[in-house]
């Protein structure tokens, strides 16, 4: 940022009279979130949104302007007189980090300022290996994400998508792990990350980012409602209300997994009567008693059954794997027509492994919703698979850090810096961690250069 | 089948088999009479005329015209032209392999918007999405193909080595995952090993890379290039050089197979089987015509030739003899 903005004009300036920086922020903050939601729009558009008159509009965008966060250089349509100067973020200002950790596969990117992925890589991973391995694993692949994009714009944050509620998310950043999967407890990943990459860390479950990344990026654009479910070992839903996700008062909203279900006489959660690891158990007990001609052969083969075989196996017609399937996708549908008669969705998107493996599971959630919904909630009711994949994790990752990066309480701090990671209470936390004694070594250590 | 990598999307496979084409879908693909074009990132190459091959062979028996078959010659701006210039000719279905990331999206995306059906080969730029942007991506398994180059050149590393990683800089979905692959293999399994990278943006900077690569790091003991074009011009250094580094890549190319019949320089190809790609990719496109669902990401598994192996490997993938001078190498002939 141009230093004249704040030393020379302080300098100059009579006492008792308050500094522009100090009067400038709160408009800065109002004007740059109009330009976000409203991507490109005009200098007439923001006098009329903001109230804010001609020669304040005028300044504060020449401020931004200088700040490098905005971008005037393209025209739009003339409407009679000359032709407007279009205002845009300027997204490639900075860099976000984004990553994906579930259950078995780490995924990671790199997105502008507005939330677009600019690139992506997904690889296996068992989240329950232990968390110096994550932490290097990640911090590599994080690090080739960066070094692969020749791009001079700056790391501005790091979003991370992970199984599970993130309890302790209040604030600007975060200051230390929250305990969002067991085998991370006490280990500073949040610590070692913003140590190693200078940048601050956000962290959200993976239902609430890819949710965002199908309402941002997916189906779901243009949608005020929706309901996400993704289904894996855990079952969770993610709510889309009046175009914006819902987080209920400590952010843990739908977790319908941990709702009870009967099949026959037996009870028990959805996540164990219909997740990935039913399929998987029920799988293995067709494959060993021959009721899947499919399965047998592969465990004859001396294949390993996943529940992911499972899903392969009833796509190509194998009954007992249909069987197990479409059991599973009953259970999803029954709960899922419950919170479909509550909320009243425009459309249901099913996301995970198993069901965009193959179309069984789908019918059969249809099949549950259309049959124990109302009629006036089913008349334009869509249900689809997702078609983005683990892609909606770093979709949802970007935009939640955009958001976060950008909200007023956090960017009021930020704006006259022209940089988040000037940010008063992110130096400081810089410096405590730099104070405190570094993590042990990891094993095997890093190499330079090599992902 | 065994694949060890995930799909653009974070995808898990589906084997080519999932889109194996009954007699009934032949016949409705004749009686349709569909026109096809295939772009792809370069005509020059053993591995695109055996793709090429696998993939018209199989539309021409569903009664298919191949109408365009377009060399980009790695060029994002001319790929971006060939699919803007088939928006005009409107065939039913274009197979493109995007040589890019974010240069070709647009391009790419603006063919699904006309109604064009669209498979990709090898590459998916970041924001196009299978269903809706793309039916399908048909490729190897690159994840797979990385891990077979480590494995077999860890075999001729002394302990401690250090490693050259031949990398390719453009953003492009294959040659990534068999960068990431082979040295999360190595980080893995051969903690001693010292990996030294870099990379060349165009096929005729390998060479020039390479040396400066050998001038940085004289003690290297072994070199992984992401395919095999590059790869020979890697092999000319080494020769003028008169250094004895065994090299791994990826394709069996003619005269990398030579190569390796030889014994020196290629010690371990992770070889594709394009000419199986084309046909997987051919049934995924009348698939697709047809309105039948296809799964998002088609991976064919690679296979691991080493010398003991190289003649039946030749023959597996080029579906043809291999060459005398490959037989003559592994003493099947005199």
């Amino acid at each position: 940022m141009p230093d004249g903005l704040t030393t020379t004009q302080t300098a100059a300036r009579g006492k008792g009279r308050p500094k522009v920086a100090d009067t400038a922020a709160p408009s800065l903050v109002e004007l740059l979130n109009l330009i976000r939601a409203a991507d490109p729009t005009t200098r007439q558009e923001l006098e009329r949104k903001s109230e804010l008159g001609r020669a304040v509009v005028a300044d504060r965008l020449t401020m931004l302007a200088d700040l490098g966060l905005i971008d005037e250089s393209e025209t739009g349509t003339a409407t009679g007189g000359r032709a407007p100067r279009l205002v845009r973020l300027a997204a490639r200002r900075g860099r976000i980090l984004v990553a994906t950790l579930d259950q078995t596969a780490l995924g990671v990117g790199v997105a502008d300022l507005a939330g677009n992925l600019l690139t992506e890589h997904h690889e296996e991973f068992e989240l329950n290996a232990p968390p110096e391995m994550l932490a290097d694993r990640l911090t590599t692949l994080l690090r080739w994400s960066l070094d692969r994009q020749s791009s001079p714009a700056g790391l501005w944050g790091i979003s991370l998508s992970v199984p599970g509620t993130v309890p302790g998310t209040e604030g600007d950043f975060l200051t230390r792990t929250p305990p969002a999967v067991p085998a991370w407890e006490g280990f500073p990943l949040v610590e070692q990350l913003t140590r190693s990459f200078g940048a601050p860390v956000w962290m959200r479950s993976s239902v609430d980012t890819m949710t965002m990344g199908e309402l941002h990026a997916g189906a779901g654009q243009a949608l005020s409602s929706m309901l996400f479910v993704k289904i894996g070992r855990r079952i969770g839903a993610g709510i889309v209300s009046e175009g914006r996700l819902y987080r209920g008062a400590q952010g843990a909203t739908g977790l319908i997994g941990a709702l009870p279900v009967h099949l026959g006489d037996r009870t028990g959660t959805l996540d164990t009567m219909a997740g990935s690891d039913m399929v998987l158990r029920e799988g293995r007990h067709v494959a060993e008693s021959g009721r899947s001609a499919y399965l047998a052969d592969h465990l004859r083969r001396g294949g390993e059954i996943t529940a992911l075989d499972v899903a392969q196996a009833a796509q190509m017609g194998d009954e007992a794997c249909t069987e197990i399937l479409t059991t599973s996708g009953r259970l999803i549908g029954q709960v899922v027509a419950t919170l479909t008669n509550t909320l009243n969705p425009e459309l249901i998107v099913l996301s995970g492994a198993i069901v965009q493996t193959n179309d069984i599971m789908l019918a059969a959630v249809r099949e549950a919703v259309y049959g124990a919904s109302h009629p006036l909630v089913t008349r334009d009711l869509r249900i689809i698979r997702s078609q983005m994949g683990s892609s909606a994790g770093l979709v949802g990752a970007a935009r939640a850090a955009a958001e976060l990066l950008f909200a007023p309480t956090f960017l009021k701090d930020w704006v006259m810096q022209g940089s988040p990671l000037n940010h008063p209470g992110f130096i400081a936390f810089r410096g405590s961690l730099d104070l405190a004694p570094p993590p042990p070594p990891q094993s095997p250590p890093p190499r330079k250069g090599a992902p | 089948m065994s694949i060890s990598g995930l799909g653009p999307h974070g995808e898990r496979a589906a084997p080519p088999e999932r889109v194996s084409l009954l007699p009934e879908d032949g016949a409705a693909a004749k009686a349709r009479g569909f026109r096809v074009a295939v772009v792809l990132h370069t005509l020059d190459s053993d591995w695109a005329q055996q793709l090429l091959s696998g993939m018209v062979g199989t539309f021409g028996d569903c009664g298919t015209a191949v109408t365009h078959v377009i060399d980009c010659a790695f060029s994002p701006d001319a790929q971006v032209r060939a699919l803007d210039s088939l928006l005009a000719q409107r065939p039913d279905a274009v197979i493109s392999l995007p040589v890019a990331n974010e240069e070709v999206a647009l391009a790419h995306a603006r063919l699904a918007e006309a109604g064009i059906k669209l498979v990709l080969l090898d590459n998916a730029p970041t924001g196009l999405l299978p269903g809706r942007h793309y039916g399908t991506l048909v490729s190897a398994d690159n994840f797979g193909l990385g891990k077979i180059a480590a494995q077999g050149l860890s075999a001729h590393l002394p302990q401690g080595a250090e490693v050259g990683l031949m990398g390719y800089a453009a953003d492009f979905f294959a040659t990534n995952e068999r960068e990431l692959a082979f040295a999360k293999w190595l980080r893995a399994h051969r903690p001693d090993v010292t990996i030294r990278q870099d990379s060349f943006g165009r096929i005729d900077e390998a060479a020039r890379r390479t040396e400066a690569m050998l001038v940085a790091y004289p003690d290297l003991a072994g070199l992984f290039v992401v395919w095999d074009t590059p790869a020979l011009k890697v092999a000319e250094v080494l020769r003028r050089q008169l250094r004895q580094i065994p090299i791994a890549t990826v394709d069996l190319g003619e005269e990398v197979a030579i190569g390796l019949a030889q014994g020196s320089p290629f010690v371990v190809i992770a070889a594709q089987q394009p000419y199986l790609q084309g046909v997987a990719a051919a049934q995924t496109t009348i698939l697709t015509l047809l309105g039948r669902p296809t799964p998002g990401w088609i991976a064919l598994s690679g296979i691991a030739v080493t010398r003991e192996n190289v003649v039946e490997s030749y023959q597996r993938i080029w579906r043809r003899p291999a060459p005398q001078s490959v037989l003559h190498a592994v003493g099947l002939i005199r």
